[in-house]
């Protein structure tokens, strides 16, 4: 039965260890799993019938001269062959199956792991592990899952040819039972030292990724400057060393490949031996001899297979282990999920007055405050505090804002970076980040934040197709796409980091006056020092030295406060900029 | 997102010859080996013939002795053999994947700039990890079975035409519809897995920028979106991989049939010629045990096609990065680039992207040597893309952009950038030392010269790092700054040294405070350059020694500042609306 894909719910997953979460992915589809076993087993055991069918057409065909008898035996064969085709590819297609599943459920946990660890993800892990992570190691771990049904089908043939054996020989028999454990024995140790070694390369493979990843970001900037050789010779070095140590796993891998054929091999020759020594003497007839030799040679499938299987659960284990470290990953303490110290408090009902103690800044509600920072990193640090990106004792109506659910603060209180990011999909489905916003509202949304270019110079509107960070697009059109994105979320409280740099003079001001316009009635921050937007402010504050120093209108401001007119002045500024073109 | 080529069948197997021949005499030595111990596994089951004789005529426990040591080495000569061999196989295997990444990555940074922003970079990241792993595996693990079970199956096919040419020719008698399965399915399979190729990417790009974005995600409780997004993916790989599923569900089974007939037909057909007296009984049942020899060597062979078709796509992905670079670098001759006066002429220039409106509606302009040029305009007037057009990145759709004379596209790409440099409000600290981040500007720059560089674009950050010019900065390293590593991006600059600088809103990207210190770090490096300044404040424009204004994608005003305000165009608009 083929699962239906992508789940609807995919469950929580057991992180406690690579094996526990890999036996939650079997846990989640028992029925499956068991049902590839017993296919498994019977196609196993099905491998055996060949032989013996194959030897009676011989016997009681051809030795017989037994034309009816001959026919019969080489239809069977036939029909035989058919059945185990059959019970192949069904073995064949519930495994993929149950790969498949895992492999979904994997990229589902993650998935939503990922969108819902927050800002604390890109500081914590490089992309380029999140990619190895999304790719190779999803379908490692879920190639062990694989194992499972022909590794319960080996072990019951397994079991069936000891069961043959004792009836030709005990002595055969117990020389089997205790002869694989001990070739199991032999090899353990040196797949633990794969292991090692694998991880290592794997480690390092992850690097050289990052690297090439590192490259493929940093493109515009070599095709500026300059320098692509040092980068291609640089690598081409980084990548040697991985050549190296893809040496050393192969030493290692090829003596395992080598002892998977010899150890079983080895086995099964002392298995002859003693057969041969046995029918020699007469104790057992030459036909029981072929046939140990037959039932030994069938049994080298199941022992492989256990081998292999050992194989892919280190490989798996090794993946799934880059799984859990992901999926233990936790949001920063600065922000917890439930409130520090007894049950959340309710946020302000309505509008509320923001209260910043660190910088003694109070952001009146409803109303358009500006704050021009001297320093930018200052205002910053302000924009996580007020939005409750970092633990502080910021209270809102009140309120200490982290003794709020930070769900409730999230709905409520937007940050909008400067450089926030921009996922691929069409306009309409970036700017969707509501529910309940139509066609309308986007295209007021970026009337307000002056992009109408934006859409107007695309035959097809709102339905463009926007790449990844929206590379497409000018430095002016991504942030003012941002902004139309930022007002589209309507939060109560609306937070702007620069919103207007990368933008000209012109459309900074219409921005200003319609930003005013469209926020009327709700309580919005502009960190900025462009006097453009300070001018349309109801409320402008000056932060200096970490805190507030002054406030009041921004004319008031440049008339009474020389530092601020020193901070917002267009002239000042002309005087450095002729520098810069002289 | 699929926006990079695959290579066709024609330049895949041309590469994978190519891959052979550059490592002949280790591919050599690997099959020498692998035929070897093909040999050795062979020799057990003819030795346990000899054992079955032996004992049928009497013969007593020192034969059986013999024989069966003589089996010991021959599975030790088989594992030895098979250990060396798999370990020039690996060599090889490594190394070719070793040259095939590193050619990626080269031929990746040969892409042109427009083509690496459309394809994305999830996609190239897919591209060099997955597809190359992938790729690799295949030549590590694959390639070997494929040598070793062609090798026997070789060997037993001809052991049975040895036994009876006519008993040879029947034991063939599953090979038409293996054959013919196999062509229907290596037909449909190489396009299906491509897809699952495509859709896995697509997937590991949604978890990818997942990650990237999760602060995004988080402000904008874009979380349950992202989910569905990816949920969508997930959806699409598995519509692929049942779509491949359905080719191996017909594959398998025809093949897997296909085993059990020519053991029958040899068994039937066998009684008619032991009738006849043409063959003996045990010639008939040796054909009938070679045969079910060659069950494994073909089952395995059958069993890793699908890996091989696997790596066969994920090659043609990693080589269709290539095939990019060379179609988009043939058609241009390099010219020498004629002595420096620097002269920048922009004729009738029309630029699209993609497929989409010209954003550029011819273009023309003249830059003189030593001269400052802003370029003013509203967003989204095709400023940067004139940039882009001047610094060569972008080619016209029409008309041309030279330097001196000669189309800057034209240039050698090393050459034009030592000439012309682009300075984006992106900025881009690799990972690395402050040394590499520096260095590729400038390969012979000593290291006084890049102290000196960092000085001159007032670095002063340099002086708190730990290890100078060796501290390591990026990937979980010490992370730059915005301000610092734009002007770590001037101090390139001034190392690389060009005559022309390209400005593309350099300093934007930046707080007002931080602007004004860049820009005054600006100053050390335009000292006595020709400049064009893409600028969205109009100070820069005012002291330029002219201006021009750029609306909807075409020139519609040119001359000094105060020529355009007397002028009482647009310009002079923008200008009052500025000082209020």
């Amino acid at each position: 039965m083929p699962p239906q894909l992508p789940h609807a719910e995919p469950g929580t997953p057991d992180t406690r260890g690579p094996l526990r979460y890999i036996w939650w992915l079997v846990r989640r589809q028992p029925w499956r799993v068991l049902r590839g076993g017993l296919i498994g087993t019977a196609w196993m055991l099905g491998l055996s019938a060949r032989p013996y069918l194959v030897a009676r057409a011989i016997d009681d065909g051809l030795r017989a001269a037994d034309h009816r008898a001959l026919l019969w035996w080489v239809a069977a064969i036939v029909v035989a062959g058919m059945a185990l085709a059959y019970l192949g590819i069904m073995r064949h297609r519930t495994m993929t199956f149950v790969r498949e599943d895992a492999s979904a459920r994997s990229a589902a946990v993650l998935l939503r792991h990922l969108s819902r660890i927050g800002a604390v993800l890109p500081r914590r892990l490089a992309a380029g592990e999140v990619a190895t992570v999304g790719g190779a190691d999803i379908i490692h771990t879920s190639a062990v899952l694989t194992m499972t049904g022909p590794g319960v089908g080996a072990v019951l043939a397994y079991v069936f040819v000891a069961f043959l054996l004792w009836s030709v020989s005990p002595l055969l028999a117990v020389f089997v039972l205790l002869g694989v454990p001990a070739v199991v024995l032999l090899v353990g140790p040196l797949l633990r030292r794969l292991e090692r070694v694998e991880s290592v390369y794997r480690h390092q493979q992850g690097l050289l990724t990052t690297r090439a990843a590192d490259i493929v970001a940093g493109l515009r900037v070599l095709a500026g400057v300059g320098g692509r050789g040092l980068f291609a010779r640089r690598y081409a070095a980084r990548s040697q060393r991985l050549l190296a140590e893809g040496y050393r796993v192969g030493a290692v891998n090829s003596w395992i490949e080598a002892l998977t054929i010899a150890i079983p091999g080895l086995f099964l020759a002392a298995v002859v031996w003693l057969a041969a020594r046995m029918a020699s003497a007469g104790d057992i007839t030459i036909g029981q001899m072929v046939a140990v030799y037959g039932y030994v040679a069938v049994l080298i499938v199941p022992v492989w297979f256990l081998l292999e299987g050992g194989h892919q659960l280190i490989r798996g284990r090794v993946a799934a282990r880059r799984i859990v470290a992901l999926l233990n990953l936790r949001p920063d303490v600065a922000g917890p999920p439930s409130p520090v110290g007894g049950p959340p408090r309710p946020a302000p009902d309505g509008p509320a007055d923001l209260h910043d103690p660190d910088t003694g800044l109070t952001v009146p509600a409803g109303r358009l405050l500006a704050v021009a920072a001297d320093d930018p990193a200052e205002s910053i640090a302000l924009a996580d505090r007020l939005g409750r990106f970092v633990a502080s004792e910021v209270t809102w109506g009140g309120v200490p804002l982290t003794s709020i659910a930070l769900d409730e603060v999230r709905a409520r209180i937007l940050v909008a970076d400067h450089d926030s990011y921009l996922f691929a999909g069409t306009l309409r489905e970036i700017l969707h980040v509501r529910a309940d916003l139509d066609d309308t509202d986007l295209r007021t949304a970026l009337r307000t934040a002056s992009a109408e270019d934006v859409v107007d110079a695309h035959p097809e509107g709102l339905a463009m197709p926007i790449g990844t960070r929206a590379r497409t697009l000018s430095g002016g059109q991504r942030q003012r796409v941002r902004l139309a994105r930022a007002l589209l979320a309507e939060p109560d409280v609306l937070i702007l980091v620069d919103p207007t740099s990368a933008v000209d003079a012109h459309t900074e001001a219409r921005i200003a006056q319609r930003l005013h316009a469209a926020r009327a009635e709700r309580t919005t921050v502009v960190l900025t020092t462009s006097p453009l937007l300070l001018g349309q402010a109801d409320l402008v504050a000056h932060l200096r030295h970490g805190r507030i120093t002054a406030a009041g209108s921004h004319v008031e401001l440049l008339e009474q406060e020389p530092s601020y007119r020193a901070l917002v002045s267009r002239d000042n500024e002309v005087a450095d900029a002729d520098g810069s073109l002289r | 997102m699929s926006g990079l080529p695959v290579a066709d069948r024609q330049v895949v197997r041309r590469a994978a010859l190519g891959l052979v021949a550059v490592d002949r005499r280790a591919v050599a030595v690997m099959l020498v080996l692998h035929g070897a111990a093909a040999v050795a596994g062979l020799a057990t089951p003819w030795l346990v013939g000899r054992i079955v004789d032996e004992v049928a005529a009497g013969a007593g426990v020192a034969a059986v002795d013999r024989l069966a040591l003589a089996i010991g080495g021959c599975v030790l000569a088989h594992g030895l053999l098979t250990r060396y061999a798999q370990y020039t196989g690996h060599r090889f295997g490594e190394r070719a994947v070793a040259r095939l990444r590193e050619g990626f990555v080269a031929r990746t940074l040969d892409l042109p700039i427009a083509v690496v922003e459309r394809a994305g970079t999830g996609e190239l990241a897919t591209r060099s990890s997955v597809d190359v792993t992938t790729v690799g595996s295949t030549v590590r693990d694959v390639v070997p079975v494929m040598v070793i079970a062609s090798t026997q199956l070789t060997l037993l096919f001809g052991a049975i035409f040895l036994l009876h040419p006519l008993l040879g020719l029947v034991a063939l008698s599953g090979l038409p519809s293996i054959v013919a399965v196999t062509r229907w399915y290596l037909r449909r399979a190489r396009p299906a897995y491509l897809a699952e190729g495509a859709a896995t990417a697509e997937l590991t790009e949604a978890l990818t920028t997942t990650a990237e974005g999760a602060r995004t995600v988080e402000a904008l409780r874009l979380g349950a979106d992202r989910t569905a997004y990816g949920r969508q993916r997930i959806g699409r790989v598995w519509a692929t991989r049942r779509a491949t599923l359905a080719l191996r569900s017909v594959f398998f089974p025809v093949v897997e049939a296909s085993y059990a007939l020519p053991i029958a037909v040899v068994l039937l057909f066998g009684g008619l010629l032991l009738d006849r007296g043409m063959v003996s009984l045990g010639e008939v049942v040796a054909a009938a045990l070679y045969l079910q020899q060659a069950i494994e060597p073909l089952d395995r062979l059958l069993q890793w096609m699908e890996q091989a078709q696997r790596g066969l796509a994920s090659f043609a992905r990693v080589l269709g990065v290539g095939q990019q670079a060379e179609a988009a670098a043939a058609p241009r001759p390099r010219v020498p680039a004629p002595a420096r006066s620097g002269r920048l002429v922009v004729r009738g220039a029309r630029f699209s992207y993609a497929d989409g409106p010209d954003v550029l509606h011819g273009i023309d302009l003249v830059v003189h040597p030593g001269e400052r040029l802003a370029i003013v305009g509203p967003s989204g007037a095709g400023k940067s893309t004139l940039a882009r057009l001047l610094a060569g990145i972008d080619v016209p759709r029409e008309g041309v952009v030279s330097l001196d004379g000669v189309a800057v596209t034209d240039l050698d790409p090393a050459e034009r950038r030592r000439r012309i440099a682009l300075v984006t409000q992106e900025h881009h600290v690799f990972i690395g030392t402050l040394r590499d981040n520096l260095a590729f500007a400038a390969p012979d720059a000593s290291d006084e010269q890049m102290r000196a560089a960092l000085v001159a674009v007032s670095a002063d950050w340099y002086a708190d790092l730990p290890d100078g010019l060796d501290t390591q900065l990026g990937d979980g390293a010490r992370e730059l700054g915005a301000a610092d590593a734009q002007q770590l991006a001037l101090a390139r600059l001034v190392l690389a040294d060009p005559h022309t600088l390209i400005l593309d809103e350099a300093t934007a990207a930046l707080d007002p405070t931080t602007a004004r210190r860049t820009e005054r770090a600006l100053a050390a490096v335009v000292n006595g350059r020709t400049v064009i300044a893409i600028a969205h404040r109009l100070n820069t424009a005012h002291d330029a020694d002219r201006v021009a204004v750029l609306e909807d994608g075409r020139i519609t005003e040119l001359g000094s500042h105060h020529e355009l305000v007397r002028a009482g165009g647009a310009y002079a608009a923008l200008w009052r609306s500025w000082h209020g």
